[in-house]
């Protein structure tokens, strides 16, 4: 044993991306296991503009696990967190750092407690999906931490049983989810159809758009959607298991045609379903249907998709390009439409990648005051605006899978002692 | 022959009530003769808050059919106006005008031409489904004009070939639109389940919300979903049929739980399949999205439901009360959320039958400013109003079908020239 043993400190940090589905997961047939109706899929999103980025630490001067999500300590305690390190803990083997001379042997882990700190570079209230990012990243790295010798697909698994969109975020590129049918969910769990670099044509841009009202969380509103919608049995049976295989097939050919025609349609039939809850549940608000009325209108125009849009449950957008040119005519459309507040600097109001700005010759808001009306709109009626609906957009493209970060000051938590930093 | 025969005009003026479906009349089976994929039900609204009043008047004077609309002219030249003017004139039959000595022999019809004048009393632009009332008011008058000897079920199927939901007008109270099994569409025809008076509990209390767009038509919109929906099949077959039983079960024993339950239920996923169809149609809004949170926030805390909601393809929201105490207490809380604009008179802000704002209290603008939050509001935020979201209010109730108006004062027409007064 090495001296001051007691008091080593052994962290792993990782960073972890979201994920959109563009075929929806809306329905469990298992709330402790978070086991789906329907399986799912998704674009994992770059993690250079939206990510989870987690350190997670054991010692044997930890009392106790203790966890703190971006700066504020939350409790371990819900069943989600308890399944994902039992999960996790079970599978742990011995870990070496001949570099600290530590030596964790397998049995040991069971009695060591962790710290873990995890941090979102977008806000939570964004509705951007945290939870998917924040739980991959974590089973990510404790599965790191803990040498856990499981492949990708049986991280998901667990993964699974803290979110169930957070399976997804195990890989990067396109990714499905297959629903499974085993009763104990070892079958449920994520594959990756393609890597980002499959389809590097498509740009995405996300629409953070304002809203004031507490949404009704997806866990409690698919749980009432399966209870009282009519249409979502039909929907789970008979539609998304053909539309599954289309969109496999859209993603294997790059048929962006297909694609946006799928993934605009599941979107749609999501917030159906969610409609024919009871209670209602409204998700999309009137600023969402403005832009899915804008995507439709360029849409039909150009005669093929230049665009498809999808929204989870909230009212953002996002908005999927078929390439980097439609991706800039995009973004002057939604710039005429929802043009800043005179407060906001462009800076602010365009994030991720802001070279799109340069294409699309705007640099700065006077030059969003200039954009011209969209081609497509035929009446003479001045177009009406609607500054300050939007709070900001984000740029971004299909991003690769989690990483482990050996950057040190990129840890969170304090090598000395495992508190935050 | 009479003395100048050939200037005798001879008129009929009717009052025609519209209705609001509460189990809802959404895609075709045929286009051209208006029948629809599944039955629906309706409430009939009282004509002496809205209504469409039809003069027809005809006289060999006359060279060609021409119709006036709310004053203004409009072609009759359009299918379904033809559809009904062929129906009815087929079977008109001998009349008898004593009093004026007019006698119009059957085969005479044929050659005579009509001038007609119908007026709502409500605006068309207010989303308040008036092709209903006035294509109902155009085929009863007619038949009452050319005598014709049908029952007014038969008279319903050729309303319905001018517009669908217009056959439903042709009785008052609670009425069903059977879809009908024969491909010519003589069993496709309204009957009364109930009159005006069976449950006549109920108040009924109409939101004109507030709407800057322009909505795809009706006609329009339900063809889209036939077309693309892969929820509407299902609906129609599976989920309409079991719902159209329960209503009639829930309307013969004033079973308002029931009714409130399948009204909400069946609006809900109306605009469940809008939003299923591609492109996707929208026809609530924010506001709508806002009424329907304050009813099912009531209904809850009462534990048994106070108010039914329904939209039809608009933003507009009719709400059914259970009761006249139910309906003051449901103003209240739309006043509360919903204030008049600063310069509006409160006897402009509530229609129909105002003396509801006794009971509840209200006699001016100070009395709504004071009006409490609602106890069902528990959080201390101090709630938000939404001040000119909404227009106005109607206040109305279940009301009797067609009627003749024997008052001349009322004809739209002048009996001299059967042109509009």
């Amino acid at each position: 044993m090495v001296g001051g043993a007691e008091k080593w400190v052994m962290m792993v940090t990782a960073q972890t991306p979201t994920n959109i589905a563009v075929i929806k997961y809306w329905g469990k047939r298992d709330e402790s296991l978070i086991l789906p109706v329907n399986d799912s899929i998704s674009v994992t999103l770059d993690p250079d503009h939206l990510c989870t980025t987690t350190t997670v630490a054991v010692s044997p001067s930890f009392d106790r696990d203790r966890m703190w999500l971006n700066g504020k300590e939350i409790s371990l305690s819900g069943g989600r967190y308890q399944n994902c390190l039992r999960e996790i803990r079970s599978r742990a083997s011995d870990v070496e750092d001949e570099e600290n001379g530590i030596k964790i042997p397998k049995k040991d882990w069971e009695k060591l407690h962790l710290h873990i700190a995890s941090y979102n570079n977008f806000p939570t209230a964004a509705g951007l999906a945290s939870s998917a990012a924040g739980f991959a990243c974590l089973v990510f790295s404790l599965a790191k931490l803990m040498n856990v010798k499981e492949d990708q697909s049986k991280l998901s698994a667990i993964a699974r049983q803290g979110s169930g969109s957070a399976c997804r975020s195990l890989y990067g590129g396109f990714v499905k989810w297959i629903k499974g049918r085993d009763e104990d969910g070892r079958d449920s769990l994520a594959v990756q159809l393609a890597d980002e670099k499959h389809w590097d044509d498509l740009l995405i841009i996300i629409a953070v758009v304002s809203s004031r009202q507490k949404e009704t969380s997806s866990t409690t509103g698919m749980c009432e959607t399966v209870e009282t919608s009519l249409l979502l049995k039909h929907r789970a049976k008979e539609i998304v298991p053909k539309r599954i295989l289309q969109m496999e097939e859209a993603i294997k050919n790059r048929d962006f045609t297909s694609f946006a025609q799928l993934a605009c349609a599941d979107s749609n039939q999501f917030h159906a379903v969610c409609l024919d809850t009871s209670p209602p549940i409204f998700y999309m608000n009137d600023t969402s249907h403005r832009i899915i009325s804008i995507a439709e209108k360029w849409n039909r125009s150009e005669g093929t998709p230049q665009v498809a849009y999808t929204f989870d449950a909230g009212p953002n957008a996002v908005l999927i390009a078929r390439d980097r040119k439609a991706a800039t005519l995009l973004l002057q459309r939604l710039l005429f439409y929802f043009p800043p507040s005179s407060a906001t600097d462009l800076d602010s109001y365009v994030l991720g990648d802001k070279s799109i700005l340069k294409d699309a010759g705007i640099e700065g808001i006077i030059d969003v005051e200039g954009l011209p009306p969209p081609p497509e709109i035929k009446d003479s009626i001045p177009t009406q605006k609607y500054k300050g609906d939007v709070s900001y957009f984000i740029c971004t493209r299909p991003g690769r899978g989690p990483v482990l970060l050996s950057d040190k000051s990129q840890a969170l938590l304090n090598p000395q002692d495992g508190l935050p930093k």
